[in-house]
């Protein structure tokens, strides 16, 4: 009996041993078997594409085989859990997209939050405008404060679909201006754009590569853009801020890890992904992709998804959406 | 005429034959079922960013023009729409099929496809800035009542009036789960996130059609015979050719302007093509059992999209459905923004899609019409074996689409009803159109009230809303009217 019973403790502590061991013997030869970024949309979309191309070039860094996975469905959420649950052993990673990580588990009904993630790098930020029809009541900045804060709740302003990022920026704007804006969200950015530019809306909040064209022909007007500073596509247009209204907001997507990486295969992860930022052939892809590149390392990157997080609880809470998907 | 300038590059051999592979896969990757051309496109993007503009957005449109045309194939021989667009072929192509006119009618399917293709490639390449304006016109107000016109189909397509009203409501319900469109909260998911972006449509629809027949193939499996189908002729006779006519070019014009309002779809256009097909025939009674000019209408309807959905594309830098989304992005690589500045800062690339759409049109038919007798062979696969491997096909098709399991429980589920609602007589149309347009006429119902504070008189006020809305009631009452004629001229014949 106390064979047996020391056979078992001895069992125990090797367990234990090669439980503790395991991980380092891991990491130092990490990545022994291909690293998959799960990518939580569809094979062809923005961000894949780009993931795609992070794979490739990280790979040359990394020193292993790295692919990508699509794993789309319920508005990103799907993939991006499957990244959370994750063995955090370094051979699963994640595209972490602003609104899955960020807005989503506020509406509740998923099962991860944004502290079960170990950010890596902020791949880059899709920033915002505020755009008119050219039959908008509105020319510029000045004229649309004036008449939004003339007409409570006429001014119509569409975005690519409920409870998406471009939803939470207009509520956001319209709280940090006092402001009654009405947010019309439709089946996608381009609805939305459309929609405008058929004057059956007054604005649109839009990211500046989809409306870029308009603007250069005229139908559509910039009015303010979200940012801390003036953007270079749209020089003459205002911020918030120079209005007086303290709101920033862009979207992003970047790269994460479900919680808990070991230390070095954290390190030598982000060493690989800071040495792709600034490989010229990736950054020159990604240009004629059209992806502006906003690398952060992971702090950074965390502070910015914490930040948004935080502002994106106080609307979703204040538009009375917080928790509405929650299983009661 | 320096047009030639630009006509003259694309007949160059090294376009041509990527236009001519580009149509090639299309049609290949249309057929089989779950891989649709908007998964085609967005697949090679990649590979056409090295590639001069002309030549790698031709590429695409090869694609487009043929992915869109594959999806009869396997609508016509085994009652699985390749893609949505082809789900309408399935209501007479495959009696045809069943009926040994396998052949003619997948050439019929072909020449209305190219009929169809060339009909808006000419209007792209004429009349692509004065028509785009029309799409700007349509707003949610417009959406709506579209949608709602395009419901009314249900009322004439489904035969027994009750039935085909239950089936098209159940079609509405099971549109509403998924996000609210307008609040975002989650309905009817049950708390399963895979839920949340409602049932994926295409799953659906090859459950609903593709499932549905498997389960009724399994009830007589062991009688197994390989059914003699021949290919019997590919070319349909001119007696045939002038009665469908009418419905090609009326097919061509409704596809034409359906792909030009942007969002709309090929999946609607060839179910509106196809009810008013029916209307306007002397033998409605004749579609749904294997009549030609069924399949001419909705062949012909969606690939006019094609052409049309170019229109807003490049003249107003509008993209009306992700193919052409995919194509815009194409285009903004090189440094190219659709919109009006486009027909003047580079002709050059305005002049060489149209060409391209124009060529690659030519190159399906070419394609289509010596690949019938080689496609029509899938048919004399006995019936065993014919029937597993394309209840494979389901599955694998359903779940490369998005990777997701639940996309397979939705393909069974549908496949049960669908089961279900063939031996009890309801139209799996009716659920299948319900399903396309409930979301639209939902969402845009909507927003065109959250628009004008829910003032009616507003909501209704532009000529297109008040069109459609005086339309909806004409095309519901418009089964009645006719069997009353038929009835009244019964009389009169009894009498004379």
């Amino acid at each position: 009996m106390k064979r047996f019973a020391s056979g078992i403790a001895a069992a125990c502590l090797a367990a234990f041993c090669a439980g503790v061991a395991a991980p380092d013997a891991l990491a130092a030869d990490y990545p022994a078997r291909p690293v998959q970024i799960i990518v939580p949309y569809n094979a062809g979309g923005g961000t894949d594409l780009a993931a795609r191309v992070l794979a490739q070039t990280m790979e040359k860094y990394l020193g292993g085989t790295v692919i990508v996975r699509n794993q789309p469905g319920g508005g990103g959420s799907i993939g991006t859990s499957a990244t959370a649950h994750a063995k955090p052993d370094g051979y699963t990673l994640g595209t972490g997209s602003q609104g899955p990580l960020v807005m989503l588990p506020q509406y509740g009904g998923i099962d991860y939050t944004i502290n079960d993630f170990d950010f890596l790098a902020l791949m880059g930020r899709n920033l915002m405008v505020l755009a008119a029809g050219k039959d908008a009541p509105y020319k510029n900045a000045q004229e649309f404060l004036a008449y939004a804060k003339a007409h409570p709740g006429e001014v119509t302003v569409g975005n690519s679909g409920a409870g998406g990022a471009n939803h939470v920026a207009t509520e956001g704007l319209g709280m940090a201006g006092d402001l009654k804006l009405k947010s019309m969200p439709f089946g996608g950015a381009v609805a939305a754009i459309t929609a405008t530019l058929g004057g059956h809306i007054q604005s649109v909040l839009a990211h500046p590569p989809e409306v870029a064209t308009h603007i250069k022909a005229g139908t559509l007007v910039p009015i303010l853009v979200l940012e801390d500073d003036r953007i270079a596509d749209f020089p003459d247009t205002p911020t918030a801020k120079e209005l007086g209204i303290d709101f920033t907001w862009a979207a992003w997507k970047g790269i994460v890890a479900p919680k808990g990486l070991p230390a070095d295969v954290r390190k030598k992860l982000g060493d690989a992904l800071d040495k792709t930022f600034h490989d010229p052939d990736f950054l020159q892809k990604m240009k004629e992709m059209g992806e502006d590149i906003d690398y952060r390392p992971g702090d950074a990157y965390k502070n910015l998804a914490m930040k948004d997080s935080t502002v994106a609880e106080k609307v979703i809470r204040a538009i009375g959406m917080y928790n509405m998907n929650a299983k009661k | 005429m320096d047009i030639f300038q630009y006509i003259l590059p694309v007949f160059s051999p090294d376009v041509l034959l990527v236009i001519a592979l580009g149509t090639l896969g299309g049609i290949i990757i249309g057929a089989l079922p779950g891989l649709t051309a908007t998964m085609g496109v967005a697949l090679l993007v990649p590979i056409t960013f090295g590639m001069d503009p002309v030549k790698g957005l031709n590429m695409l449109i090869g694609i487009y023009v043929g992915g869109i045309y594959g999806g009869c194939i396997s609508s016509i021989l085994i009652k699985t729409p390749g893609t949505p667009a082809s789900a309408a072929t399935v209501l007479d192509g495959y009696p045809m099929a069943m009926k040994g006119e396998a052949g003619k009618a997948l050439g019929m399917a072909t020449i209305a496809s190219a009929i169809g293709g060339l009909f808006s490639a000419v209007v792209l390449a004429t009349l692509a800035p004065q028509l785009a304006a029309m799409a700007l016109r349509f707003g949610p107000a417009e959406y709506f009542s579209l949608a709602l016109f395009g419901l009314t189909i249900i009322a004439s397509l489904s035969g027994d009036i009750v039935k085909g009203t239950i089936a098209g409501m159940l079609g509405v319900l099971l549109s509403c789960v998924g996000a609210d469109p307008i609040s975002g909260a989650a309905r009817y998911t049950f708390g399963y996130t895979g839920f949340a972006a409602g049932f994926s449509f295409t799953p659906a629809l090859i459950g609903l059609f593709a499932i549905s027949e498997i389960f009724i193939q399994l009830e007589s499996i062991f009688e197994d015979r390989v059914s003699k189908v021949s290919v019997a002729g590919i070319w349909p006779s001119w007696t045939e050719m002038r009665e469908s006519a009418g419905t090609l070019l009326r097919g061509s014009i409704i596809g034409t302007i359906i792909g030009i309002v942007p969002g709309v779809g090929s999946g609607t256009a060839s179910w509106i093509s196809y009810n008013e097909s029916r209307r306007a025939s002397k033998t409605p009674e004749k579609y749904g059992t294997g009549h030609m000019p069924g399949v001419a209408a909705t062949e012909s309807a969606n690939n006019a999209v094609c052409g049309g959905a170019l229109v807003p594309l490049l003249a107003l830098g509008i993209p009306g459905d992700v193919v052409t989304a995919v194509l815009m992005g194409g285009l903004m690589i090189h440094g190219l923004a659709p919109g009006p500045l486009l027909f003047q800062e580079h002709p050059g690339v305005v002049v060489g899609l149209f060409t391209g759409n124009f060529i690659a049109n030519i190159f399906m038919f070419i394609f289509g019409m010596a690949g019938i007798t080689y496609f029509a062979k899938i048919l004399l696969v006995p019936k065993k074996i014919l029937t597993i491997s394309i209840a494979l096909f389901c599955f694998i098709g359903s779940y490369a689409i998005n990777l997701n399991v639940f996309d397979l429980y939705t393909m069974l589920g549908f496949g049960l009803l669908g089961y279900g609602m063939q031996k009890f007589g309801f139209s799996q149309a009716a659920l299948c159109i319900a399903l396309i347009l409930g979301p639209m006429a939902e969402a845009n119902l909507r927003l065109g009230l959250l628009n004008v504070d829910n003032d009616l008189i507003r909501f209704c006020a532009s000529p297109i809303t008040l069109l459609f809305l005086a339309l909806t009631p004409l095309s519901l009452a418009w089964p009645i009217l006719q069997e009353r004629r038929a009835k009244k001229k019964a009389a009169v014949a009894k009498t004379l």
